[in-house]
């Protein structure tokens, strides 16, 4: 039925080009693309409705698919559905596990070449590091989402997933780690942050701008990571259920220490100090007589914090150029293995 | 006074040598339109006293500091003149005046110096292809010299990213070698080069350093000698790379890298380890509305054996160039398109093979010249010539 409705819908040629490459198809590297909902799968009641834009119906995976019949003369596509929602609701440790796991999965298959995820852009950058610090493989795992509904007048969500799917099919993106594609750009999941609200051009790597483009002449790389990730990480999910619960405070001008009391009463097991405020240092020195490790990270968006001996002698770790929310998902899996502040700095300064 | 003072200065170190003179504490000097003085110090704090040296200073890696001169090595008049300096009668800062002013490198490097600069009353300045030559030749020794550790050259700003670029195709090296420069004079106001000549010894004197070809270390920012460009005339924060960015950075803390480049370089270019006396002549025409085709043909009545097409957009050339283009094709002139952008890339499309343009990727179009007269050194085929591009 839906194969029908594309012969109707799609302009004739194309349609030809998808099925003259099915007979090669079986020579094509295997992508599959696990969705997790986002932007790119919404649909609104208008082609010009840009924002709060959930009142269509959401796009499943095989419409996803559907829509993209160019997809099969680049990859023999599969799917599998995590979930369909907005990133604020993806945040449960439940469903990350779940993602990381079923990922591993498939890489784990010799006729596996690559996995594509959409995901809602507004954590994007969470789950692509997390993904960067679990999955166990060097095969391209590529993270994308749009900033334009489904439904809208020039939409980017088409030329992202497909874009996304090369770059996953290409061998050149081995080792590269996890990578985040939107516009164009093939950015590190570890440097790469939302930089804008609404426009396309929304995320950047502000400190070290992107690894390469899905051009259309070809998928180009200028850089390559030197920083631990995938197959050369040490952090395990697979045999757990639960991640240590981590959370963020902000710093201000007259910041209170209430958030960070509240959080170490509420037990959390980490806290990442988005830059610093006078009232800090007490609430740190009490938190971790409780065996909370405190990660100082910083709120400017681009830059490090300085390995320092001051630092180190507090036993506050440094976040070097995380960003608040990368560093909380370091911590996370840090604490997985350890709460010692000098061994966490030694991940916070490798991954 | 003001001149008695720095002469005072000047011969103190030439009878008790560095050492001794840094102790001296030259007094920064006011911003004063009086009378040229002899030699203007660097702007550094001259009161603090600098750590002591280190126990093991002979395990220190060694740096070899290659001056080709630039803002770096010029002084002004005042330390207000941050755009007319130079020139007859100011001296300039020879490569020792650097080490002296700048103790703390002894702490990080032992630093021995070379001078590449042109003579001083030589009109021109550090920018003829002998010029390339001399210190790819120079730098291709230093590489296979296991006494160094690393090799810091200054240039001037303008051109830096273009002969580090070319030194990046032709120095066979695994050792870091590392372009350094100012936005302002050595005697300038918060003069940005003592800061920049330290971190690039650092980063030059630096093990993660090795193996990422010829960079570029100013501003804190480590970049990659093909990607960075010159991107502002005047401020210090001019150098960035649009398409790729920094490699790493020389921060207060550590040297870190966090990328390599993937682009080969150095040891791994088929270019390296080869002294070039010369290339083969290669121009640059730049795209606009109108570009008369004339233009290209006068490049080809000089005898270029290719021009670097600087196009509109995504690498577009004028019909009246397009006309001249052909004409020059059919003498044999190799053609190869970048766009004047500067961001982005050229793509390789079927319409650009069919007029056997070679497409330039992300090159800047005198980076894009660099490596087609090295390429034409090797051949005149179209795809290899393409692959070049594809690879460098």
């Amino acid at each position: 039925m839906a194969r029908f409705r594309l012969l109707l819908t799609l302009p004739a040629a194309l349609c030809a080009l998808a099925f003259s490459l099915n007979a090669a198809a079986a020579d094509l590297p295997q992508v599959k693309l696990f969705t997790t909902g986002g932007t790119i799968q919404s649909r609104a009641s208008n082609r010009d409705k840009m924002m709060e834009y959930t009142d269509g119906r959401k796009v499943e995976p095989q419409e996803l698919l559907d829509e993209l019949p160019e997809l099969k003369a680049i990859a023999r596509m599969s799917y599998l559905e995590i979930s369909n929602v907005g990133t604020p609701h993806l945040h449960n440790t439940e469903q990350q596990l779940q993602l990381a796991k079923a990922i591993n999965e498939w890489l784990a298959r010799p006729e596996a070449a690559g996995a594509v995820v959409t995901h809602g852009t507004a954590m994007l950058e969470e789950t692509a590091y997390y993904l960067n610090l679990v999955v166990k493989s060097d095969k391209p795992v590529v993270v994308v989402g749009s900033m334009h509904p489904w439904s809208a007048i020039s939409r980017d969500g088409p030329m992202n997933l497909y874009n996304a799917v090369r770059v996953a099919a290409d061998p050149k993106a081995r080792g590269q780690g996890v990578m985040v594609l939107l516009n164009d750009e093939i950015d590190a999941a570890r440097d790469v942050t939302k930089n804008n609200t609404y426009r396309v051009d929304t995320f950047v790597s502000r400190d070290l701008g992107p690894l390469g483009y899905a051009d259309s002449d070809r998928v180009v790389f200028y850089r390559k990571s030197l920083k631990r990730h995938t197959a050369k990480s040490e952090f395990d999910v697979s045999k757990l259920t639960t991640l240590p619960k981590v959370d963020i405070v902000y710093a201000y001008q007259d910041a209170d220490r209430a958030p960070i009391d509240a959080l170490v009463a509420a037990g959390s097991k980490g806290i990442v100090l988005d830059d610093s405020a006078d009232t800090f240092p007490d609430a740190t020195k009490d938190g971790q007589a409780k065996g909370v490790v405190f990660v100082q990270s910083d709120r400017k968006g681009s830059g490090r914090v300085m390995l320092s001996e001051k630092a180190a002698g507090k036993g506050l770790v440094t976040a070097d150029n995380l960003n608040a929310q990368k560093s909380r998902i370091l911590l996370r899996l840090a604490l997985t293995k350890t709460s010692d502040p000098k061994e966490i700095q030694r991940m916070f300064n490798e991954y | 006074m003001q001149t008695f003072d720095v002469t005072f200065v000047r011969s103190l170190r030439l009878l008790l040598g560095g050492v001794l003179a840094a102790a001296a504490a030259v007094p920064a000097l006011a911003a004063d339109p009086a009378p040229m003085a002899a030699v203007v110090p660097p702007e550094i704090p001259q009161s603090i006293p600098m750590e002591p040296a280190p126990k093991n200073a002979a395990a220190l890696p060694h740096v070899v500091l290659m001056s080709m001169g630039g803002t770096i090595a010029s002084r002004a008049s005042t330390r207000l003149n941050i755009t007319n300096y130079g020139g007859k009668g100011v001296p300039r800062v020879n490569p020792e005046d650097w080490i002296h002013d700048l103790p703390e490198l002894a702490n990080v490097a032992r630093v021995t110096t070379e001078d590449f600069r042109p003579p001083e009353d030589r009109p021109t300045g550090p920018e003829t292809f002998a010029d390339l030559e001399m210190v790819a030749k120079r730098l291709n020794e230093l590489a296979q010299d296991p006494s160094v550790d690393g090799v810091v050259v200054t240039h001037g700003t303008n051109t830096m990213t273009e002969v580090a670029y070319y030194m990046d195709l032709v120095v066979k090296t695994h050792k870091p070698i590392v372009f350094v420069g100012s936005q302002r004079p050595w005697s300038g106001l918060s003069g940005d080069g003592p800061l920049n000549l330290y971190n690039a010894v650092r980063v030059a004197a630096s093990k993660d350093a090795w193996d990422k070809g010829v960079l570029h270390c100013m501003n804190q920012n480590i970049n990659a000698a093909r990607d960075v460009m010159k991107t502002s005339a005047y401020r210090v924060q001019t150098f960035r790379g649009p398409n790729a960015g920094a490699l790493g950075f020389a921060d207060p803390d550590r040297v870190v890298f966090y990328r390599e480049p993937v682009r080969k370089h150095t040891y791994l270019s088929e270019f390296a380890g080869v002294d070039y006396k010369s290339v083969p002549a290669v121009e640059v025409a730049y795209g606009y509305e109108e570009t008369p085709g004339y233009l290209i043909d006068a490049m080809v009545e000089h005898g270029v054996k290719g021009i670097v097409i600087d196009g509109t957009g995504a690498g577009s050339a004028t019909t009246s160039q397009t006309e001249a283009i052909k004409r020059a094709q059919a003498k044999g002139v190799m053609f190869v398109m970048t766009t004047r952008t500067r961001s982005g890339r050229v793509q390789f499309t079927p319409r650009r093979r069919e007029a056997n343009i070679l497409s330039g990727d992300d090159l800047q179009p005198e980076k894009a010249r660099l490596l087609l007269q090295l390429g034409l050194t090797k051949t005149t085929n179209f795809e290899e010539l393409q692959r070049y591009f594809d690879e460098y």
